[in-house]
């Protein structure tokens, strides 16, 4: 089992100490990311929820500790050498934030007095999210004193100095005086801040008594000397507050504790990302609008990192003066070379879904499988297709699809709504729409594309505009062994597309050129034709017309058959392998999944299920759905979703897993070589099968084998073992052991398995065969029970 | 992948019209692309032009026969208009001309039968009268021939069927008189390779060989053609000979004995002329590069590869073509037509290639100056020394860095850029181009811009904006975009235009042109509808 395509950006980042490594916050783990190459070289596991935050101990080089913080409620130690834990402190309530004072500041101060090591962190209790102090090294329990609540987790910051640290509070900012000498009992003194917008960030100065924050407006506050009367001042405020009436106190509000007060403006929308540099001449700032700005601080003066592309979330500075880090909204990770302001690698992650159905009612946001490569093509949001190894967990390259820049902060005009891949994967299609502007100057455009064999990427080879006039193409699918593939639109028709070779002569030299061509056109009584598929060998189309199939010769373009009604509109369409049996899927109010028997024309079996992807093996005549559950079941499987694997012939099930968040999720048997990447006990697996989920994480198993075998990856770089636990449970929780199967296959397991009568009346009572079945095959576990123990 | 390529490097994407889809047919052959790079000039108001001929030495002047004149023309000159000599000493329509091998005279026959020989060599004055005037024929005169390898014969022949040779130096009586034709003699030609042989074509469907050398009177090989025979002439080997009659050119191989060895049908009307052509490159093998020129009445001109026996290139002209003409040095192509058009046409050759052929012939017997062998070793007190090695050239095995490819952007690119929308489609409407206005207008559209464009324009620039939705509105290129657009400005700014009178009359016109694309759209309907039927019952067969 391997799993991949985790958020690499729902927290900061941290550099090791010898800037060689990149800690990255991946889901419930931390991944290790080699600073030099930009693929990941180890990871930390153990999190049984979504790290929060990562902080690396500092040391000479050859140490190498962090802490981590998580929401399911612990601290844990690591060594990043090995890697492996050390201690864990389990504090019992999720951590949204932690910052550790001591581990900045001056060094002689740390190495003086290594007596424990106190953490801030914030913590839920129940009620709300409450700053607290922790003692790492002798951990009893988190300090009683709370600091301050909030309705919601707020990221803790501290100074670089350590002395000082602040959170964002609405419109506040809280901002403490860390004691110099921590103890459980020392206590923070405290200022606030006031500005009239809600502060979204605040960043302080490395050496001054400076603050910055940046609000949901996109200014930036910079309060200069805060703190001077209540911080410094030792003997209280009291008879200072009078002799400050009369200074002059620019820009500072409600007599707050500050010097001053000075705003700047560049960013459009709301400041996500403020950073000082080390030296405290400059300060980083950076927003949705996907532009790094460098401001000078003494004068203001601006300098860009424009065009990133997307919205901006944290930047970090490495103890490497000349390296820096950007996390983005779509789940990279730049490399910035920090003088020239230069992205020089980057980590990538799978891009995040699209945010497209309000703007689109016919967008699919499916992503498109590479099976033979292992490869997942999905929508980015720059309007092109990310091409993702799914073994390797990396983004390989992206295709331009749109000739557009995207700008994170513009309306959504133009979106790639389809992607799909020929079998062997040598072939692409895409459909990109451009929203009309009150009703005008809508475009479709279908694009094919051909993989370069030498360089292993896409290039555009025929555009077509408008192929079914200003009608939305529903589904795009190609011939399993022939370059021909079909689109077919709501307004009623298909069309069989082509690719011809051409010769060009140029200069001499005989360019071969192809393009694709309309082959036909056919359509069947005007009926919305949502979605097409070739069979096996690529002798019949089918194409779904509303609520009917129908069958087409694609050479001759000649009807065949038209085959069965289902009650609401047909949305998908696949043959079950190589085998004589179709599958339909419809949604709406009575969703159902359908199997055909093409041999009768007929309907074979069907079951009332809200299917949300379908995919069949080329080789035999299984095939896996993902079945969304409704709401009521959720309890009793764990999860919203279920993946089922079927043998066409039959109704019940051979294999079943519960998953989260299959909405918008899809599902591939990956087949192929797979001797390089990926061994199940040591020889090559048949079929694999990939579940990605709506937010485009991934697993890969094996969908006949029950035990959840060990599956090593080999990387390129590093071998990287996911030993023993069955990690799919760790991420969806623990999976029900219920196996409905046909009869056979039940009494082959129950011999197999210890206590099989625990699993025979699991299952929702819709898919459990009759108890007059099953009544049987109890007394007969238990009987085979029996005899295990006699011999 | 050590690194991925960034994604987000800035890119400029230029707007750009639409791609429209490609010709299915082929691209142009080199070949059609040499034949269609003659840059073609008229030589107008003339009476039709029978008879066109180029003089074999250089500098390769054309004579033309055109009613009773024959002009000579030098095809280096621009304005080609007026001849450098005309020859008006003609009481008759004169029908063929001819230069000798050395371009210095100039046979000509006319339709009263008298053949004049003139002297084109020195001035024009001196051509003003004949040297020579041959009166034997007593029918008119058709074809008027000096062989390629003798200089004082002439070959003449008309539509009294017999065919004279002429010694012109000797006297006014022909020397032999061949009788075997039973018709009007139309055509000949002389041998390349013997100066004793030609062949002479006439109506009566028959192609003769004959040999001066034997006097009785009897063809040496007689081909018939099928159909009357309107040109005939030797390949360049002197073993072929194509004959034009009918609507076709056929290929007879004379070492055989007159064996048929192909025929070409791509006419469709009577072939008039043929003559032999060159592809004029300097390409090293010679087998490959002669072709065959034909012209019709039909207007067309074809190139027919006798080697390959294919039809290389085909051209039209727009009237019937009488006479063709190739200049020995492949740069002049000349094409006369029944309506007094002579289409000239002449290939740009490259100044380099003729300098620089003539300078390396005059260095074979010069010494190299020292200059050029030695390389020159700049020092920094030079100014030029700062500038060594900047046009230096790559060797083979150099490893080349290209300069990133510059981003050509045209105007209204630079003011999308700066998002002065509204001044972009300005420009683009002042244009000229229906699709760069289009191509901006759904960028505008895409950038939600369009419609706020639309309502600020003023009453001049909405003006321009009618006239170009009144042109273009029902192109079905276009329509899909426009015709909505037009609806939108018309609801948008019904007040401006109900104002001015000016747009009123635009939008009289729009209206027009709208109601005459729903008139056709019904007939194709109509059309479809009668169509449609038919095609079901013979699909159903």
């Amino acid at each position: 089992m391997i799993r991949g395509g985790q958020n690499y950006v729902s927290s900061p980042p941290a550099f090791s100490n010898d800037c060689k490594r990149v800690l990255v916050c991946t889901g419930n783990t931390v991944s290790v990311f080699s600073t030099s190459t930009g693929l990941q070289v180890s990871s930390l596991e153990g999190h049984t929820a979504p790290v929060t935050s990562i902080l690396v101990v500092p040391a000479t080089d050859v140490f190498c500790y962090c802490w981590t913080s998580s929401f399911d409620g612990t601290i844990r130690y690591w060594d990043l050498s090995v890697p492996e834990m050390v201690k864990k402190l389990d504090l019992g309530m999720p951590v949204s934030s932690m910052v550790i004072p001591s581990f900045l500041g001056s060094p002689e101060e740390t190495n003086a007095k290594t007596s424990s090591v106190f953490a801030y962190v914030s913590v839920h209790d129940g009620k709300a999210w409450q700053i607290r102090k922790c003692n790492l090294t002798n951990y009893q329990k988190v300090g009683k004193l709370v600091l301050k609540e909030t309705e919601r987790p707020e990221p803790l910051i501290i100074s670089p100095s350590g002395n000082y640290l602040g959170i964002k509070d609405k419109c506040k900012l809280h901002i403490w005086k860390l004691p110099r000498v921590e103890s459980d009992l020392a206590v923070a003194k405290k200022i606030t801040l006031h500005h009239t917008k809600n502060i979204t960030i605040l960043a302080f100065h490395p050496t001054e008594r400076t603050v910055a924050a940046g609000d949901v407006t996109g200014r930036i506050l910079i309060w200069r000397g805060f703190g001077t009367q209540k911080f410094l001042d030792p003997s209280g405020s009291n008879n200072r507050i009078s002799m400050n009436d009369g200074e002059d106190k620019p820009g500072v509000r409600q007599n707050d504790d500050a010097e001053s007060c000075s705003v700047w403006h560049w960013h459009s929308a709301a400041v996500s990302l403020l950073s000082f540099s080390p030296d405290g001449a400059y300060l980083y700032s950076g927003g949705k609008e996907g532009v790094l700005v460098l401001w000078q601080l003494d004068s203001g003066k601006k300098n860009f990192l424009p065009r990133i592309g997307s919205p901006l979330l944290y930047f970090i500075e490495s103890p490497d003066p000349s390296l820096s880090l950007i996390s983005c909204a779509d789940n990279q990770i730049h490399m910035l070379k920090t003088p020239s302001m230069e992205i020089m690698r980057s980590i990538s992650g799978i891009k995040p879904p699209l945010s497209y159905q309000e703007v689109c009612e016919n967008f699919s946001g499916k992503a498109a499988f590479d099976c033979t490569s292992g490869l997942v093509a999905v929508q980015t949001e720059n309007y092109g297709i990310q091409f993702y190894s799914l073994f390797a967990n990396r983004g390989v390259y992206e295709v331009q699809v749109c000739e557009r820049n995207h700008q994170p902060v513009d309306d959504v005009t133009v979106l790639v709504t389809l992607v799909e891949l020929s079998v062997d994967g040598s072939t692409m299609g895409t459909v990109e729409v451009k929203l009309p502007e009150e009703g005008i100057g809508g475009v479709v455009c279908l694009k094919f594309w051909e993989l370069d064999s030498d360089t292993k990427r896409f290039s555009v080879s025929t555009v077509i505009y408008e192929p079914h006039r200003d009608v939305d193409i529903s589904a795009v699918a190609f011939h399993p062994t022939r370059r021909m593939a079909v689109s077919t639109s709501y307004g009623g028709d298909f069309k069989i597309w082509v690719c011809k070779e051409r010769d060009i002569q140029q200069k001499g030299q005989r360019l071969q050129n192809s393009g694709w061509m309309c082959h036909a056109v056919g359509s069947y009584k005007n009926k919305a034709m949502r979605a097409a598929t070739f069979s096996a060998d690529g002798s019949v189309l089918a194409v779904a017309a509303d609520t009917v199939i129908t069958l087409w010769d694609p050479d001759k373009n000649v009807l065949m058959a038209v085959v069965g009604e289902t009650p609401t509109p047909i949305v998908s369409l696949a043959f079950a392998g190589k085998s004589e049996y179709l599958l339909s899927i419809s949604h709406g109010l009575k969703p159902q999944l359908s199997v055909w028997s093409m041999s009768k024309l007929a309907m074979a079996w069907s079951y009332r299920l809200h299917v949300e992807a379908v995919c069949s093996t080329i080789d035999s005549s299984y095939f896996a759905i993902l079945a969304l559950l409704p709401e009521s079941n959720e309890r009793a499987f764990k999860g919203n979703g279920i993946i089922l694997l079927f043998n066409a012939t039959d109704p019940i099930p051979v294999a079943s897993m519960s998953v989260m968040k299959p909405k918008g999720g899809a599902l591939a048997f990956l087949k192929g070589d797979l001797s390089e990447q990926a061994v199940i006990d040591g020889k090559t697996p048949q079929t694999l099968l990939v579940y990605i989920n709506g937010d485009r994480e991934y697993v890969i198993f094996n969908p006949y084998d029950k035990e959840g075998h060990k599956l090593s990856v080999i990387r390129q770089d590093v071998a990287l073992e996911e030993t023993g636990q069955f990690g799919y449970s760790s991420i969806y929780g623990e999976l029900p052991k219920f196996d409905l199967q046909k009869e056979k296959t039940l009494s082959v397991m129950s011999s197999a398995s210890e206590r099989p009568w625990e699993t025979i009346f699991n299952g929702s009572s819709h898919m459990l065969p009759p108890l007059t079945k099953l009544c049987s095959v109890f007394l007969e576990s238990l009987l085979e029970k029996r005899t295990a123990v006699a011999e | 992948m050590a690194e991925p390529p960034h994604s987000s490097q800035p890119k400029t994407f230029p707007v750009k019209p639409k791609q429209k889809p490609k010709p299915r047919t082929q691209n142009q052959t080199p070949e059609s692309k040499y034949w269609s790079s003659f840059k073609n000039t008229q030589i107008q108001n003339l009476i039709s032009v029978p008879s066109l001929t180029f003089s074999p030495s250089s500098p390769h002047s054309f004579a033309a026969a055109h009613s009773a004149t024959v002009s000579i023309y030098k095809p280096q000159n621009d304005p080609l208009d007026s001849p450098t000599t005309t020859i008006n000493s003609f009481k008759d329509v004169v029908s063929s001309v001819s230069f000798r091998s050395d371009g210095r005279l100039l046979a000509a026959g006319d339709l009263s039968g008298l053949v004049q020989v003139f002297d084109v060599g020195g001035s024009s004055a001196a051509a003003r009268s004949a040297l020579r005037r041959l009166r034997s024929h007593v029918r008119p005169v058709r074809f008027v021939h000096y062989p390629k390898l003798h200089r004082l014969r002439v070959i003449s022949a008309g539509d009294d069927a017999l065919v004279k040779v002429w010694d012109v130096a000797a006297g006014d009586s022909p020397v032999t008189e061949l009788r075997g034709h039973k018709d009007y003699v139309r055509c000949g030609d002389s041998s390349p390779v013997n100066a004793d042989t030609f062949i002479t074509g006439s109506y009566d469907h028959t192609v003769k060989l004959w040999d001066v050398r034997v006097g009785d009177s009897k063809p040496a090989i007689e081909m018939n053609h099928g159909n009357p025979v309107e040109d005939v002439v030797f390949l360049p080997a002197g073993g072929i000979v194509a004959t034009a009659g009918g609507n076709s050119v056929k290929f007879w191989d004379l070492i055989a004995g007159g064996k048929l060895v192909c025929s070409m049908e791509g006419h469709n009307k009577t072939v008039t002329s043929l003559c032999v052509g060159r592809i004029g490159k300097s390409s090293d093998d010679d087998l490959n590069q002669f072709r065959v020129l034909s012209v019709g009445l039909d207007g067309y001109m074809k190139v027919f590869d006798y080697a390959s026996m294919k039809i290389t290139h085909s051209m039209r002209f727009p009237a019937p073509l009488l006479s063709v003409a190739y200049s020995p040095d492949c740069k002049t192509r000349v094409i006369g037509t029944s309506n007094g058009i002579i289409y000239v046409g002449k290939k740009k050759m490259k100044e380099e290639e003729i300098v620089g052929g003539a300078s390396e012939k005059s260095l074979f017997w010069r010494i190299r100056p020292l200059e050029n062998t030695e390389k020159k070793v700049f020092r920094p007190s030079h100014f030029r020394y700062f500038q060594r090695g900047q046009s230096e050239k790559p060797s083979e095995g150099d490893y080349l860095i290209m300069r990133p490819k510059k981003v050509k952007l045209g105007e209204h690119d630079k003011l999308l850029k700066k998002f002065r929308h509204g001044e972009a489609l300005v420009l683009v409407l002042e244009g000229r181009h229906p699709g760069n206005v289009v191509a901006v207008m759904e960028e505008l559209v895409s950038r939600k811009k369009l419609m706020m464009c639309i309502s600020n324009l003023d009453a001049e620039k909405l003006e321009l904006l009618l006239v170009f939705l009144r042109k273009y509105c029902t192109v079905p290129r276009y329509s899909g975009l426009l015709m909505g657009l037009t609806k939108k400005v018309l609801e948008m700014r019904v007040d401006e235009i109900r104002g001015s009178e000016a747009l009123r009359a635009h939008i009289r016109n729009l209206k027009r042109s709208v109601e005459e694309e729903l008139k056709i759209q019904q007939s194709l309907q109509e059309i479809q509808g009668i169509i449609s039927p038919l095609l079901k019952i013979a699909g159903r067969r």
